[in-house]
């Protein structure tokens, strides 16, 4: 009797605290704009809807405002802690004056973008993660890139696999999916696009034992969650190429392939494209392909949006040996020349930091331009034929290659951007290289965990300055002398931004928010913060007003390279926050 | 069972210099620093649906009780990825918030693991062993050249075959396959397409007991191959050297007192 009586009191106030808890951050949006399908291709000038505001991932505002002669006069608006300890890697969205947020472990706040004050939060239920699935714990610790806003609702993934349609009014979960078993190992790391009423996002986990031979862009229709179609990164049954591309190993045996940047999406014609991380584990010689490229690791798919047939597929790096995975944005551009439009899907995809210039609709290989120092690829020919370094192919194990960019890039999930106004593609770099071995370790006796030996990272001989932000000029054809490069001695950490005021904006490690002439290159304005800059940068514009934010906070990618600029000391804390800003008395 | 055969000290000769990923930091906000105060217990983290899970388990208890202390088991961290990504980092947090002994930790030698956790001397050395269905294959040197083997990747064991493989001229190779999932390899080998498979022995008897199917199949020799053979230990916090000699004392006493060859025997590991 005294143990139900005390098992119930103990109930009801838990129940109470719940309630209490929920109550207190709760409150209502009223008559909010449904976010249309129209929206989502074209999105008001004025607001940010998706990951890189459009679905062709261009991280592009036109918004003007702020611009080359009033960004100095920036001042703080609000600032607002995030929810939850974490890496940073957030991309806020605004829609009809509501600023989303999410924040590590799933948890999304609508924030009043005016004023910052808190609409609503939504707390998923953590318990669905059990404490000893360590690896869900470490991706509920990184921030999801990206939410989507579809109709009247806020989109979202989770690091147990599922996908939850919320009510951007209240935040209440009106429906949710199990999309992955969870249990195998399976997470999201990546928030989806939704188009025409499909939900697309690419599950991660697929170096995890239990998830061999399956990982997957997928789509799932918004109103009921069905899935609607599949796509397997490591197994394509109707290309006899990517099935010998593997050598003898089949799919059972088979890992990696993780599309783990949010696709992109060209409306003419129904196409999404998604890029492929690393094949695993990382070297052929354990892995067992021999000299196979390893299809579709490192690729580019376009895939029909409706059915999740493949269009085309381009391999960016074969035969990797050291984890330089390609998953990064796909950005889609038109040109117009020579009185024609040509459509191009651009990206520097890889940690080893080359920029790729294709067509879009054929996958046809355009021309491509090395930005940091790298030694993966020794060269690309004409057709677009990839020549990994066979050099430096580990041929034992335990032997040691000094390979560059590093295991942190080069290039890493921070997004570039690309300008209309310059036809410019600006993209946050660090220079690194480190000692890779193809060893094995087992952390705990006779798992299948082990390990590759990634050496610290160190600048390549020669270079003082890990940061480097590159404009580089985007044509059909290559540009010799055009685009610039602006070098500083912390690395970059955040996505960049271009706006129609002709600026770049990000940051770095040593927590300055800079923003940057898009001709030049020259450092227009910057405020030095709590923490590296990190996430996506974003903007938007309310009652005549811009607006532009700013998330600082942990940084595992100013970590990783951090020996490189000593007298930077990181901040121990972690800080995980947004400022933003705007012009003085701007309304007009 | 706990013979230093020539495998053991090539397997960890080759060891040397193995490090995870790197680049897996997190916030310090995450490291509990307060000081536990669980009186005469000790934290004992084990995954019991690891192969070494039950070996793990038996042990930790006999420390306690060498120790007079009870013994709280804690669910161990899992499910990591085949490249250890992540492992590190949620390690050091469970090790620092969760754990006073985290069991089953592979003993090598240049550890995987950075300043803030120290090894146990280990309890158990326990091989990787080779099992076949064909009855005429007494030893690997038996089995057709070209044949495929089953390794359990990111193991010891695979790291010692590949090792070999590589010292033979290509015609002298057996193929390999790496599979994570042994009930599969176990399938494979059942449907003939393997003609062995290579894993560690807790794994095999663990197969053994729980699929009828296999009751067939048998552990031969892996000559000409080295043997492998994993010494398992427990991984305490660096700042915790108290009880760092107290444990490791308390194994010495374990291993002297014959406590130690009595659990493995139990489990069908002598």
């Amino acid at each position: 009797m005294n143990s139900f009586t005390l098992k119930t009191l103990l109930a009801l106030t838990v129940s109470a605290s719940a309630l209490v808890s929920v109550a207190n951050a709760q409150g209502v949006r009223e008559d909010y704009t449904p976010v249309t399908d129209e929206m989502v291709l074209n999105p008001p000038e004025n607001e940010w809807l998706s990951w890189r505001r459009t679905p062709d991932n261009q991280g592009y505002s036109p918004l003007d405002l702020i611009n080359r002669d009033t960004v100095g006069d920036l001042e703080l608006a609000w600032a607002w802690p995030m929810a939850d300890v974490g890496i940073q890697e957030t991309a806020p969205l605004m829609h009809d004056g509501v600023l989303f947020l999410q924040t590590n472990n799933n948890i999304v706040q609508a924030l009043d973008a005016r004023s910052g004050d808190l609409i609503w939060e939504y707390r998923p239920a953590l318990a669905e993660v059990p404490a000893e699935w360590g690896y869900q714990l470490y991706q509920s610790r990184r921030q999801k890139n990206s939410i989507a806003l579809y109709e009247d609702t806020v989109v979202l993934t989770t690091v147990d696999a599922r996908i939850i349609v919320l009510d951007a009014t209240d935040g209440k979960v009106l429906r949710e999916v199990q999309a992955f078993d969870y249990t195998v190992g399976y997470s999201y790391t990546v928030g989806p696009i939704v188009v025409n009423g499909k939900i697309i996002s690419a599950i991660s986990g697929c170096s995890i034992s239990g998830t061999a031979g399956g990982c997957y862009v997928v789509a799932h229709d918004f109103e009921t969650l069905d899935e609607l179609w599949r796509f397997n990164t490591l197994d394509d049954p109707n290309n006899p190429e990517q099935l010998a591309s593997w050598g003898d190993v089949p799919p059972e045996n088979r890992w990696g392939g993780t599309p783990w940047a949010t696709g992109s999406y060209d409306a003419r014609t129904n196409t999404t494209f998604w890029g492929v991380g690393m094949p695993a584990p990382y070297a052929a010689l354990i892995r067992g392909s021999e000299d196979g490229d390893a299809l579709y690791t490192n690729s580019t798919l376009a895939l029909d949006a409706d059915t999740g047939e493949l269009k085309w597929y381009f391999q960016h790096l074969p035969r990797d040996d050291w984890d330089l995975d390609s998953p990064f944005e796909r950005v889609l551009v038109d040109l117009e020349e020579n009185g024609e439009t040509r459509h191009l899907l651009i990206s520097v995809p890889g940690k080893n930091g080359i920029f790729f210039a294709l067509d879009r609709d054929t996958g046809e290989y355009l021309w491509s331009q090395e930005t940091v120092y790298q030694n993966s690829v020794t060269s690309i020919d004409d057709d677009g034929t990839v020549h990994t370094n066979e050099d430096l192919m580990l041929s034992a194990l335990g032997e040691e290659v000094l390979i560059c960019t590093s295991v942190s890039g080069g290039k890493l999930w921070q997004a570039g951007a690309y300008s209309p106004l310059t036809q410019q593609f600006y993209v946050p770099l660090t220079e690194a290289c480190n000692v890779v071995s193809a060893t094995q370790t087992e952390f705990t006796a006779g798992n299948a965990t082990g390990a590759m030996r990634f050496g610290p990272r160190i600048l390549p001989e020669g270079i003082t300055e890990a940061g480097l932000v590159e404009a580089i000029q985007v044509g059909v054809t290559k540009s010799e002398d055009a685009g610039w490069k602006v070098r500083q001695r912390p690395s970059m950490t955040s996505s960049l931004l271009t706006t129609g005021g002709g600026l770049v904006i990000g940051g770095d490690a040593g927590r300055y928010v800079k923003a940057w002439d898009q001709e030049t290159g020259e450092v227009l304005w910057q405020q030095r913060l709590n923490a590296p800059i990190g996430g996506s940068p974003m903007t938007f514009e309310l009652d005549g007003e811009q607006y532009l934010v700013i998330p600082t906070g942990f940084s595992a990618a100013a970590g990783s390279i951090s020996s490189a600029f000593p007298e930077i000391p990181l901040p121990s804390g972690n800080g995980n926050s947004i400022f933003v800003y705007k012009l003085p008395n701007s309304a007009s | 069972m706990r013979r230093l055969a020539p495998a053991l000290v090539l397997g960890l000769t080759l060891a040397c210099g193995a490090m995870p990923a790197q680049g897996q930091m997190l916030p310090p906000q995450l490291l509990d620093s307060t000081r536990p105060t669980q009186g005469d217990s000790i934290r004992a983290c084990v995954d019991d649906d690891s192969p070494g899970g039950p070996l793990d388990r038996a042990v930790a208890q006999a420390i306690g009780d060498a120790l007079f202390l009870d013994v709280d088991f804690v669910p161990a961290l899992r499910g990591f990825p085949l490249d250890g990504d992540g492992y590190l980092a949620e390690m050091e947090i469970h090790l620092n918030n969760d754990c006073d002994l985290f069991m089953g930790i592979a003993v090598q030698p240049n550890s995987p693991f950075p300043e803030w956790a120290a090894m146990t001397r280990p309890y158990a050395q326990v091989p990787f062993v080779l099992v076949v269905a064909d009855p005429d294959y007494r030893s690997l040197g038996d089995i057709p050249l070209g044949s495929t083997i089953g390794t359990a990747v990111a193991s010891l064991g695979e790291r010692v075959f590949i090792t070999s493989m590589l010292q033979r001229p290509r015609e002298e190779r057996w193929r390999r396959l790496p599979y994570a999932d042994f009930d599969l390899m176990t399938t494979r080998l059942l449907d003939g397409s393997l003609e062995g498979m290579l894993l560690w022995q807790p794994a095999w008897v663990r197969i053994a007991e729980q699929n009828a199917a296999a009751s067939h199949l048998r552990i031969i020799p892996l000559d000409p191959v080295p043997q492998a053979v994993v010494q398992v230990g427990a991984l305490i916090s660096s700042y915790d050297t108290f009880l760092r000699t107290e444990v490791d004392a308390a194994i010495g006493a374990l291993a002297a007192d014959g406590t130690l060859d009595a659990i493995l025997g139990d489990l069908g590991l002598d």
